[in-house]
């Protein structure tokens, strides 16, 4: 019996015993073909779709390879069923190419007539072709590449691009890494992302995704267009940009609400890209106003709607996603995959952590109960009222004051979702709130004043979800937020986890009511960092020990002397 | 031994020697059953189509083309040298072969002149694929037969051409208005014949002409297909893969039959929608599903059940399936399938009327399939290990085979697939179970099962994400266990379980307590219990219960006054029709289970209540079908014949035959009918004087045979007296002697008169 790591499911999906002494060699072995799926404490999932094996086909590896490393690190007889659907499957791709040809432009080429004519019968795909060439060959409407390309990936025959992407308008762009280096991971990700041409990399928040950006344009050197959630996170990148490479102010554009600066690179809110007026998008003017040689699309799971369509005929220019959580509660991650290109780097988070270079994270649940005439105001209320009484029962606000406590020294967020129970907070734990009224100015001004320690405490609503970089905020308490969401749970936490300079714990607290829809969406929202190998202690609120008690934060939050 | 050629079949099986009487009927079992009283008998049995037409299936392509070359013979009667002259190119060897092949099975007869008997020359409709003679057909030839078939147009040609390839006979093409075809023009020349009203034969001289230097047709050589070659180490890892695969599936699919039969069809068979609800479960895709179920009925474990038989449900042959190790279940599994009379494959594919054929329905049986399967797994066994066929040369070799059973082997592709997915077979090569079930039955397959299989584990990894993995197959006792309290969210070489609130509600209501749980994990998860998971189990089971429901028009009570003020002015329980009865007590006009539904749904954790105020568990009895006898139902091949039966089949012929004989060479006194004083009086003689009787008689089976018997006495209706030929003391029963004659010396061996 071989004694391998790997345990391959009838589903596909992989199980890979982290424990095992071969497991480095096996993930490595797997990892091009198979797409990280949950990365908890003993055994992480992986799981072998056809997308992923056409994606390992498209970087060079072949079925041998795959069956090779399934054979050889399983611990069980592999199916020879499931062997041969991964040759099958393997086998599709590149029947179908997508070149460009002197004369007719864009061209899909077929090795097996059979296919092609399979294809062209398709009526997804049959609107998207033009006059027939030869037997084997079809012109191609070039602005149709990517919803093609998409097409054809549905009906199960992907195509091979081979028409290669434009190099953009050159500009001079170099990383400065004087007092800095690129991390062996960040590298490995560009490289990824480079080699493929296209795709998303996904690294968890606070592992410097923005640096990964900034490296890609240097590898680039061509004009760049950035596309970021809100104007506080796209001048986050511009001030990244400045610092770490050899780009100045002067070359570095903002197109937001508040200013339309079009510069060799150019960093643009998803905001002002799809707003419309009189039903016409305004701003699509921009994707033409230079030729880009790069598109970054900054957390690339918020992509919204209007972008993939406008993202789908930019097919010719490298185009690279960043994200931490690519869980769409809509379901769109194959778009994601489709149009931007596939995964080209993942990590999980504890392997990050474990480099140093995210900061180890305590999740904790506190639980509240509800005191009696909350309890009765939660039980007779209407279903779609009872999240909002049960995640703002003010019974929590003590239990927050507590929380807060145990850390007097460290730099501290509120997190939550409804305004009047941040006002309330901001109020009693006498601390600014920043909610989407507040204007750009004032958040900046709030920011920097916690950067430097003048303000411990800040309450935040959702528009802190994102992008907002914060290296000093160690605790993060999160009060309410958007149902069962887990990628707002997960950047959430990501804003605590930037190193800290003496390497110290970060503690991520979600205060819940007890027994209450409050309880299961926080279930639901913990998944995914679960998943990802992070413990949520559950605690009492009653039994949450003050500092020094028993149980309690070690003297660490302390000042030194 | 008369030196003279034996004029009749008869006469030349009378000099057939002991062993190839023997062989005769080892090859034909059919005659040997019962058993023929003497040679006359035997031939007549050997004349009879039937059994005719069943040797001659059993025959290859190249042992049929000499028996055509003999039919084909302008007279009757061929000597082994011309045979040789007419087919150059065969070598001698398989000549030889199938020569004794032909005549071992009496189909030829003669030692220097080959004979055809009449029954087999009726049976071969078109030898060699040549039509009848003309004079047959009643057709007349052109004179220069030659010269008119050169003159023909070449699409008129090309209809000859067709028809003496390997079959005669054709179909006449409609033709609009009665215009003129090839076809029909050829009918007017006088070179095609017509049947029947759409049928043309073509006559056997144009056939012979047009074949030029083979009349018979290409030598039809035993191909020899590319042998597959693969490692047979890996063979057997991935044909036990299958095997996991196989055996985890259908496990799943009883489990979830277990929990939901599927409903009888009035045809029998599944429904669609039943198929559709257990491939979506099992997360497969539909025709699998019906593969597993074809499958699970086959090895016995599922079959109708139900209080009005009106269900499919896991047999109890499941019960003690489930405890065995793999390699067993597996084997079982093999067996079934192997000896199946159904052809699973037939799922979905739409009859003549366009009505596609449900999972289990009896139309999918095929009386022959298990011979099938047998013949086209014994060609693989008979490569060495680690080598195969692929699905398409083994068909041709099966066609070669047996090519007047080739209508047969329609299903074998697909029965290949199904060994391939079962691990009898992996590309083309038989594993070693795949060997030992064909050897030895299920034992066999077992065994060579067994070593492949990975040991049962008994402990489960528990992670922080409320999954909990099972590293391996699980011990049956601790999977019905999790099958309770988590559901399974992938399963193969290991199985995911994932620990949900509803899974702790489930086992809560199947009698668990809160402590049990906490226990159970502690005690099955190699890893430290995850905190997430005991606070899971806690809240469920703080809730659970706390709502009760009871029969009497039902009431729901609970100590929480705000839990039922909440229930009760919820939208989503306005179903159940609930009133507050008293502080603590709400009441429905509605019976329990209908409250609870609706409860349920809405999200509560309610528990029903017994009138004595205890909570209800569900009952811990699993329905069950009674199932069939496990065992060779499915067996329509007789049993073999073993050399012992063979010798003492030979022996009764002979004696018989002795018997036969013996009563021409005397002036035979035949006393008919019953008993009688005549009868009684000649025995007595016979016994008195110590001269060998001839008795007719007919055993207790009624069975009748003749024999010779030395007569020792006659007492109470019984007559006792020594077999010579049979070497036995045998007693017969006076009443059962149809007819006597005395033997005046014994009649010496063979002289066939």
């Amino acid at each position: 019996m071989n004694d391998g790591p790997l345990i391959v499911q009838s589903d596909k999906t992989l199980l890979l015993e982290v424990d095992h002494p071969l497991s480095r060699d096996c993930r490595a072995a797997i990892a091009p073909f198979a797409e990280l799926e949950r990365s908890p404490e003993h055994v992480h999932t992986y799981r072998v779709t056809p997308l992923a094996l056409w994606n390992a086909r498209a970087a060079g590896h072949d079925a041998e390879q795959v069956v090779d490393a399934l054979v050889r690190y399983s611990r069980y007889p592999v199916p020879h069923a499931l062997l041969v659907d991964v040759a099958d499957t393997m086998d599709r791709f590149g029947r179908l190419t997508l070149a460009n040809n002197p004369v007719h432009g864009l061209v899909l080429t077929t090795t097996d007539r059979a296919v092609l004519e399979e294809v062209i019968r398709s009526k997804r795909v049959a609107p998207m072709l033009g006059a027939r060439i030869d037997a084997d060959s079809i012109a191609v409407h070039a602005a149709e590449r990517g919803r093609l390309k998409q097409a054809l990936l549905k009906i199960g025959w992907p195509a091979e691009d081979l028409a290669g992407y434009v190099d953009g308008a050159a500009h001079p762009i170099e990383l400065d890494q004087s007092s800095w280096h690129l991390r062996d991971y960040q590298q490995e990700a560009v490289d990824g992302f480079w080699a493929g041409g296209s795709g998303v990399v996904v690294l968890p928040c606070g592992a410097g995704k923005t640096l990964v950006g900034a490296a890609a344009m240097a590898e680039a050197k061509a004009t760049t267009l950035i596309l970021v959630t809100n104007t506080v996170s796209g001048r986050q990148w511009k001030r990244e940009l400045i610092a770490r490479t050899s780009l100045t102010e002067d070359e570095i554009g903002e197109y937001s609400g508040e200013r339309k600066e079009i510069r060799p690179v150019t960093i643009a809110t998803y905001q002002v890209i799809t707003t419309r007026r009189k039903g016409e998008y305004r701003h699509l003017d921009l994707f033409d106003a230079q030729d880009w040689g790069l598109i970054v699309y900054d957390e690339v799971h918020l992509l919204p709607a209007p972008i993939f369509r406008l993202t789908a005929d930019l097919q010719s220019r490298r185009r690279l996603g960043l994200t931490a959580t690519l869980v769409r509660e809509d379901g769109r991650e194959d778009d994601v995959f489709s149009l931007i290109g596939p995964k080209r780097y993942d990590a999980p988070w504890k392997d990050i952590e474990s480099q140093g270079y995210i900061a180890p994270a305590e999740c904790v649940e506190v639980r509240v109960s509800l005191d009696d005439e909350e309890r009765m105001t939660y039980a007779v209320a209407e279903p779609e009222e009872r999240y909002r009484i049960a995640a703002t029962a003010h019974s929590k606000l003590p239990v927050i004051r507590r929380v807060l406590d145990r850390h007097p020294e460290e730099q501290k967020l509120v997190i939550g979702a409804y305004l009047d129970q941040l006002e309330e907070l901001g109020t009693a734990l006498d601390a600014p709130v920043i909610q989407g009224s507040t204007t750009n100015k004032e958040r900046e001004r709030l920011f920097q004043a916690f950067r430097t320690g003048e303000i411990k405490t800040l309450v935040v609503s959702k528009v802190a979800n994102f992008s907002i970089d914060l290296p000093e905020a160690a605790v993060a308490v999160q009060v309410s937020g958007t149902f069962g969401s887990r990628q707002e749970e997960a950047q959430r936490l990501g804003r605590v986890l930037r190193p800290k300079a003496d390497g110290r714990q970060a503690h991520f607290y979600t205060v819940v009511s007890r027994d209450t829809l409050d309880s299961e969406y926080a279930a639901h929202r913990q998944r995914f960092l679960a998943e990802q190998g992070y413990a949520y202690t559950i605690v009492d609120a009653a039994d949450l020990a003050g500092p020094g008690e028993v149980n309690g934060p070690d003297w660490v939050d302390e000042p030194a002397d | 031994m008369s030196t003279e050629a034996p004029a009749t079949l008869a006469a030349w099986l009378r000099t057939r020697s002991d062993e190839q009487l023997g062989a005769l009927l080892a090859a034909r079992p059919d005659v040997a059953r019962p058993a023929p009283a003497d040679v006359v008998a035997l031939a007549g049995r050997l004349a009879v189509p039937v059994s005719v037409d069943r040797a001659l299936d059993e025959l290859d392509a190249g042992t049929l083309q000499v028996l055509d070359v003999v039919l084909l013979a302008p007279t009757d009667g061929l000597a082994p040298d011309e045979l040789i002259a007419a087919l150059p190119e065969v070598p001698d060897d398989v000549l030889a072969g199938a020569l004794e092949a032909l005549t071992t099975r009496a189909l030829l007869w003669g030692d220097d002149v080959l004979h055809a008997p009449d029954p087999v020359r009726r049976a071969v409709r078109h030898p060699a694929g040549l039509g009848r003679r003309a004079v047959d057909l009643r057709v007349q030839l052109p004179a220069d037969l030659p010269a008119a078939v050169a003159e023909l147009a070449p699409e008129e040609r090309a209809v000859l051409e067709k028809l003496a390839g390997d079959r005669p006979v054709g179909h006449l093409p409609d033709s609009p208005d009665g215009g003129s075809t090839p076809a029909r023009r050829l009918l007017q020349r006088g070179l095609l014949a017509r049947i029947d009203a759409l049928n043309v034969e073509l006559p056997r001289e144009i056939g012979l002409l047009l074949r030029g230097n083979h009349p018979y047709g290409r030598p039809r050589r035993r191909p020899a297909p590319g042998v597959v070659t693969r490692d047979p180490q890996v063979v057997d890892r991935q044909a036990a893969g299958a095997a996991l695969e196989g055996v985890g599936r259908i496990g799943e699919l009883l489990a979830l039959l277990e929990e939901e039969p599927a409903g009888l069809l009035r045809s029998g068979g599944v429904g669609v929608r039943d198929q559709k609800r257990l491939a979506k479960a099992l997360k497969v895709p539909e025709p699998d599903a019906a593969w597993l179920l074809e499958l699970a009925f086959a090895a016995g474990l599922l079959d109708v059940g139900g209080p009005h038989r009106d269900e499919w449900l896991p047999t109890r042959a499941y019960d003690v399936w489930r405890e065995q190790d793999l390699a067993d279940r597996w084997a079982l599994l093999a067996a079934g399938w192997l000896d199946g009379v159904r052809l699973p494959s037939l799922v979905g594919v739409r009859d003549l009327a366009g009505k596609a054929a449900n999972a289990l329905s009896p139309d999918l049986v095929r009386h022959t399939a298990p011979a099938i399967r047998r013949s086209a797994l014994r060609v693989l066994a008979e490569q060495p290990a680690g080598s195969g066929l692929a699905a398409e040369d083994l068909t041709a070799l099966l066609r070669w085979r047996t090519p007047r059973r080739s209508d047969r082997l329609a299903p074998v592709p697909d029965m290949l697939a199904e060994a391939a997915r079962l691990g009898v077979l992996v590309s083309g090569v038989l594993s070693t179970a795949g060997r030992g079930l064909l050897a030895g039955g299920e034992d066999g397959a077992a065994g060579g099962m067994r070593r492949l299989m990975p040991e049962p584990v008994d402990h489960v990894l528990a992670q922080p994400d409320l999954s909990l993995i099972a590293p391996g197959p699980l011990v049956a006792e601790l999977a019905d266990t999790l099958a309770v309290v988590a559901d399974v969210e992938s399963s193969g070489g290991a199985t995911v379980f994932r620990v949900s609130d509803g899974s702790v509600r489930r086992a809560l209501d199947a009698g668990w307590s809160a402590t049990d749980l906490h226990d159970f994990f502690a005690k099955a998860s190699r890893t430290p219990v995850p905190q997430a998971l005991d606070y899971l189990i806690d809240d469920v089971a703080r809730q659970h219960g706390r709502l009760r429901v009871g029969a009497i028009e039902s009431y729901v009570r609970s100590d929480d006054h705000g839990l039922l003020s909440q229930v009760q002015g919820d939208r989503r329980t306005a179903s159940a029709e609930l009133r507050r009865l008293a502080p603590g007590v709400l009441v429905s006009a509605l019976g329990a289970d209908e409250v609870l539904t609706v409860l349920r749904e809405a999200g509560y954790a309610p528990a029903g209540e017994h009138p004595g105020g205890a909570v209800l568990t569900r009952p811990p009895a699993r329905p069950r079908a009674a199932g069939r006898r496990t065992g060779s139902e499915a067996h329509p091949a007789p049993r073999a014949l073993n050399p012992d039966d063979l010798a003492a089949t030979v022996r009764e012929i002979r004696a018989g035959d002795a018997a036969l004989a013996a009563r021409r060479g005397e002036a035979v006194r035949q006393v008919p009918g019953v008993t009688t004083a005549s009868t009684l009086e000649l025995l007595s003689r016979a016994v008195r004087e110590g001269v060998p009787v001839w008795l007719g008689y007919v055993d207790a089976q009624g069975s009748g045979s003749q024999r010779v018997v030395q007569p020792v006495s006659l007492a109470g209706g019984f007559l006792s007296g020594y077999d010579e030929r049979r070497g036995e003391n045998r007693t017969f029963a006076v009443h059962r002697i149809t007819s006597v004659a005395l033997v005046e010396g014994e009649a010496p061996e063979g002289s066939g008169g």
